[in-house]
């Protein structure tokens, strides 16, 4: 596949490049990574935070409530029923989604029109609330207004978004 | 999160600090493997940052950050948004998110409100665009799929509708705000 041969071709012109401009890439290397244990320690607190809600969430039954409210609406929205469960979770956790996505291959088969459809949702789509706590832990903001709205309409969007193109492709 | 422990009270209410333990212990997990990650990729991005390439992709990109994010954005800010965005187009999303997060801080106001900027960031950053969805085609690989690449025109057909529809639809909203606060 082409795509394993991106990445070591961008580090290796990277390498390059920097050699050429006599910038030191070892210094440079050991500067940056040092700031990734401080970049963690801020970030920690609230990723405990959000594994703690999304564990609440899924595992109170919540989830499934929500799963089966959500199913009819869904379904004339043109998304399989069959994969609301994987709507309802994406937004809150990645490795969630990836879960299900897995467990769709399992059950309707890799190649088939399900499988297609989920795996465009999630590559079309981010965990919404991870980012965003993620993203604002070093800020000074503490109410996000109107993003998470939006981010949410556009998670549906490009669901319903998904589900269409997987048909006419 | 209230109404979720309300229902496990009533449901299984052993299961309310197992969970809440067990979640923890997968974050310090994840954590850990984050460090691993951010120190690699925060290490190659300060590489790139020294060779001044950062500012050469920010002079690129600037058209689409400035019509994005604005133009009162100083130079370090911008060339963070702009790795920002290239990591995303390229699906890297773990050399995202470090980037996101300091373009994030450069943004802030410190008044600890939400600007227009920040709101647009976040909302890019969640639409996730990208050229090839390589961790969900290494997945279809593994279950042995026929036709892995079969998804690649529909999730992009899929990212850039939903993107231009989005970002319109957020425009519109700073518009009628701003008229508003008028």
């Amino acid at each position: 596949m082409i795509s394993s041969y991106i990445l070591p071709i961008l580090i290796f012109i990277m390498l390059v490049f920097a050699t050429i401009k006599k910038t030191k890439p070892y210094n440079s290397f050991v500067d940056g990574a040092k700031e990734s244990i401080n970049l963690i320690v801020d970030i920690f607190a609230y990723i405990v935070a959000v594994f703690i809600f999304i564990e609440i969430f899924d595992k109170s039954g919540l989830c499934d409530i929500l799963t089966k409210v959500l199913s009819p609406v869904f379904n004339v929205l043109g998304i399989p029923t069959e994969l609301t469960k994987l709507v309802v979770l994406k937004p809150f956790s990645g490795s969630g989604g990836l879960a299900i996505l897995q467990n769709v291959y399992d059950i309707y088969g890799v190649d088939s029109y399900i499988a297609r459809c989920a795996s465009v949702i999630l590559a079309s789509s981010d965990t919404v609330f991870y980012v965003s706590t993620v993203y604002f832990s070093k800020t000074s903001v503490k109410k996000l207004g109107i993003a998470i709205p939006i981010a949410l309409c556009a998670t549906l969007l490009s669901t319903i978004l998904a589900c269409l193109f997987c048909k006419i492709f | 999160m209230l109404t979720g422990i309300i229902l496990m009270i009533f449901k299984s209410p052993d299961l309310i600090i197992s969970s809440m333990m067990s979640a923890s212990e997968s974050s310090v997990n994840l954590c850990i493997s984050l460090l691993a990650i951010y120190a690699v990729w925060l290490g190659l991005l300060k590489i790139l940052e020294n060779t001044g390439f950062n500012k050469q992709l920010a002079k690129w990109l600037s058209p689409i950050i400035g019509f994005l994010f604005g133009k009162n954005i100083d130079e370090y800010t911008k060339s963070q948004i702009a790795i920002n965005l290239s990591s995303n187009i390229l699906g890297l999303g773990n050399a995202a998110t470090p980037s996101a997060i300091k373009a994030m801080q450069g943004l802030d106001p410190k008044t600890g409100k939400i600007n227009n900027s920040m709101t647009m960031l976040m909302i890019v950053n969640c639409l996730s665009f990208q050229l090839l969805p390589t961790t969900i085609m290494g997945l279809m690989v593994a279950s042995n799929s026929t036709n892995p690449s079969g998804i690649i025109l529909p999730t992009i057909c899929t990212s850039i509708l939903t993107g231009v529809i989005i970002i319109t639809i957020t425009k519109l909203i700073f518009k009628v705000r701003k008229k508003h606060d008028k």
